[in-house]
């Protein structure tokens, strides 16, 4: 089965002690590597102000985590620790590789496409260059 | 056509003080107005500025629903997504948008309605 790429946000209670964050992150790193995934990247935004309130809290520490994984166990099991976990109050998983996939084809037929263009640019630029000759 | 343009206004100039003054010309071109080019047809052509796909400009082929700076412009104040028409966004950078954007949503980086 093909690798699939996972982004994973959550955004704890903006008390939460940082080390705590950090050993939510460990854990979940740990769970993660157990269930044979890997995270690829793991960024902590901080604390900012939510959008909405959740539960009744203005702002929130988000943490930004990239996971790949084969299969979809890695998700299931960190999300029911995410769920599990006190501190967490909100997260989103989203699936990005097929994203990334239709990014990637279309910026490989728009290279192809410059790359044959050039020819295309000089005939306009003769075309454009001969009006303002007739007038002048 | 220059050429042709150029004594339509000195003719219409004259004009203008025989006749009646109501009547200014109603189809050519004023006496102070643009020189050179074609006479403007009276108030009806009115031209709409063309909206562009912000997006198809800056060849962008992922939206990222991460950053919420860049899909603000295309949410109201109270929360709603706003149509093509009103931005002038591509039908497939649209579709794109409104999942980037209900994704951020969802993380609490867009609202979904406002706060009171």
């Amino acid at each position: 089965m093909e690798e699939r790429l996972y982004d994973l946000i959550f955004i704890c209670r903006p008390d939460t002690p940082e080390p705590d964050i950090d050993k939510l992150i460990s854990t979940l790193e740990h769970a993660a590597t157990e269930k044979g995934g890997k995270i690829e990247k793991n960024e902590k935004w901080g604390r900012k102000r939510m959008a909405y309130r959740v539960h009744r809290l203005r702002e929130g520490y988000y943490v930004y985590l990239v996971v790949r994984s084969s299969h979809g166990e890695v998700v299931k099991e960190m999300e029911r620790r995410l769920k599990v976990s006190d501190a967490v109050i909100k997260y989103l998983t989203v699936r990005l590789d097929e994203e990334l996939k239709r990014q990637d084809k279309l910026k490989r037929r728009r290279e192809r496409r410059a790359a044959r263009r050039p020819k295309r640019t000089a005939v306009a630029a003769t075309a454009g260059s001969e009006p303002s000759a007739a007038t002048a | 056509m220059a050429e042709q343009d150029a004594p339509n206004p000195q003719t219409a100039s004259p004009a203008a003080p025989s006749g009646p003054p109501a009547a200014g010309g109603p189809s050519g071109p004023r006496p102070g107005g643009r020189p050179g080019g074609p006479p403007r047809r009276g108030k009806r052509g009115f031209v709409r500025k063309k909206k562009v796909c912000r997006f198809c400009v800056d060849r962008v082929d992922f939206i990222d629903y991460k950053k919420a700076e860049v899909l603000s412009p295309f949410v109201q104040e109270r929360g709603k997504i706003l149509p093509r028409r009103m931005t002038g966004t591509c039908a497939r950078h649209q579709r794109w948008l409104t999942v980037a954007i209900k994704r951020a949503q969802n993380i609490a980086l867009l609202p979904f309605a406002a706060e009171l």
